[in-house]
């Protein structure tokens, strides 16, 4: 116990001068630093990645126009929003929102923070509502696992860190702004480029079908339409070629590598008569 | 031995000063609601916003029951930030409270006021069909009827 008294001595010490200034005051401004500069390292939150997935959105409808159809807009949400609550994030700072681009290339893009596009040529490629999920849950698994934030060179967010740190307010002044919007837009490039240039690297990709898998089971939907979807897509390489298949792994190496995640139980049969139904009469 | 004992109070207020001030956490959505019940779903009993500090008072499985200016309710974990959620009293995860210098330097970084800028450098690009994306969104009940409709899972 007598040893323990010098140390509880020193604790009283600490806390009783930084309460009345002195030493005390220096102890708490080295913590404060020490304090600061370890929040400097913090990692993108998720209202900066919601900032960030509204410009890859937007820039992604530059290249690719929307296609405005509000039934099937309205359904796929739904079916979006079904999966998503199952998912490891139901909750991003804005909520997902799904959209259609009016292109007749095989694809679905997840931007940073939520917003999902799929392509017509995606609508059109998938064959009921179990696939349409199954391409959605792989793009929530995306968010998820926040493989769009991963794309941004790690420098730009040092340097974001930097501006970041020696600004004492929300409001930057000209030159802090023009220096994060600079780094905001070289972000927005590095995921673009990734969604629609180079793709994710294939343990990525791989992880996500794994998770989309999963977060199918959870929602009641048919995980192994995961595989019989990847299978049709392989089998109309020719149709498909660009879009995802340029930008993913080998679509057989992605049935190989889902194939040992996919349960033996399947979907109900009653249910998956009701959502096929739907499916037809919504597309 | 008696030096020791004189000072225990003290000790013991500073350990109360702390334990009480680590059951807090930041919500990091843009609006977020306690629940009645810890489901999706469930009326709403509070409607809370980025930033608010809530307090956590114990944990179902994914859900936390928490206060938020006195009324009590549920909130995914996924609507707080984990890292500032102390839950050690309830499942012995290791963290720290929300401090207020933490929740100061919230809203710094990529904010509103660098979009605004990107915005001007950029009028070619289409923000406002982005905002009329996130503006459209199925209700609670209809994803609800949905899920019904279709046999699937309620989450």
């Amino acid at each position: 116990m007598t040893a323990l008294r010098p140390l509880i001595a020193s604790a009283l010490v600490l806390v009783m001068g930084c309460a009345s200034g002195g030493i005390g005051s220096h102890i708490q401004m080295a913590a404060t630093t020490a304090s600061a500069a370890h929040k400097a390292s913090r990692p993108i939150s998720d209202e900066e990645e919601y900032y960030i997935g509204r410009a890859v959105a937007a820039t992604l409808i530059s290249q690719y126009p929307l296609l405005k159809n509000k039934k099937l807009n309205d359904y796929l949400n739904q079916v979006g929003l079904a999966v998503s609550l199952h998912s490891d994030k139901p909750y991003t700072y804005a909520g997902y929102h799904f959209s259609i681009l009016a292109s007749t290339e095989v694809n679905a893009f997840a931007c940073p923070g939520g917003l999902i596009f799929i392509t017509r040529g995606m609508l059109n490629a998938v064959n009921n509502e179990e696939e349409l999920a199954a391409v959605l849950a792989h793009e929530i698994a995306h968010i998820s696992h926040r493989d769009g934030i991963g794309a941004i060179k790690k420098s730009r967010w040092t340097e974001a860190l930097t501006v970041i740190g020696t600004s004492a307010a929300k409001q930057y002044g000209s030159s802090g702004v023009s220096q994060l919007v600079g780094i905001f837009e070289g972000s927005i490039d590095d995921i673009v480029k990734t969604l629609v240039v180079n793709g994710y690297s294939r343990s990525q990709e791989y992880d996500a079908d794994k998770t989309a898998v999963a977060y199918l089971a959870k929602a009641g939907y048919d995980p192994s339409a995961m595989k019989s979807f990847l299978n049709r897509l392989a089998s109309k390489k020719k149709e498909a070629d660009g879009g995802m298949l340029k930008t993913h792994p080998s679509t057989t190496d992605r049935i190989d590598n889902v194939s040992d995640s996919i349960p033996s139980k399947t979907a109900e049969t009653g249910g998956l008569k009701k959502r096929t139904d739907r499916f037809k009469s919504t597309l | 031995m008696k030096d020791l004992l004189s000072i225990l109070p003290v000790l013991l207020v500073l350990l109360s000063v702390a334990v009480s001030s680590a059951e807090q956490a930041r919500i990091i959505t843009k609006e977020n609601a306690l629940r009645e019940d810890c489901r999706f779903f469930s009326p709403l009993k509070k409607k809370v916003r980025l930033n608010d500090l809530i307090e956590i008072t114990s944990k179902e499985g994914d859900w936390l029951r928490a206060k938020h200016k006195g009324t009590a309710g549920c909130i995914h974990k996924s609507a707080v930030d984990e890292k500032n959620l102390d839950i050690s009293g309830v499942s012995g995860s290791k963290s720290h409270s929300a401090s207020g210098s933490e929740v100061a330097l919230a809203g710094k970084g990529f904010n509103p006021q660098v979009e605004k800028t990107f915005k001007e450098k950029h009028p070619d690009l289409d923000f406002k069909a982005i905002d009329a994306i996130e503006a459209s969104h199925p209700s609670d009940e209809s994803i609800r009827k949905f899920i019904s409709s279709g046999a699937l899972n309620q989450p």
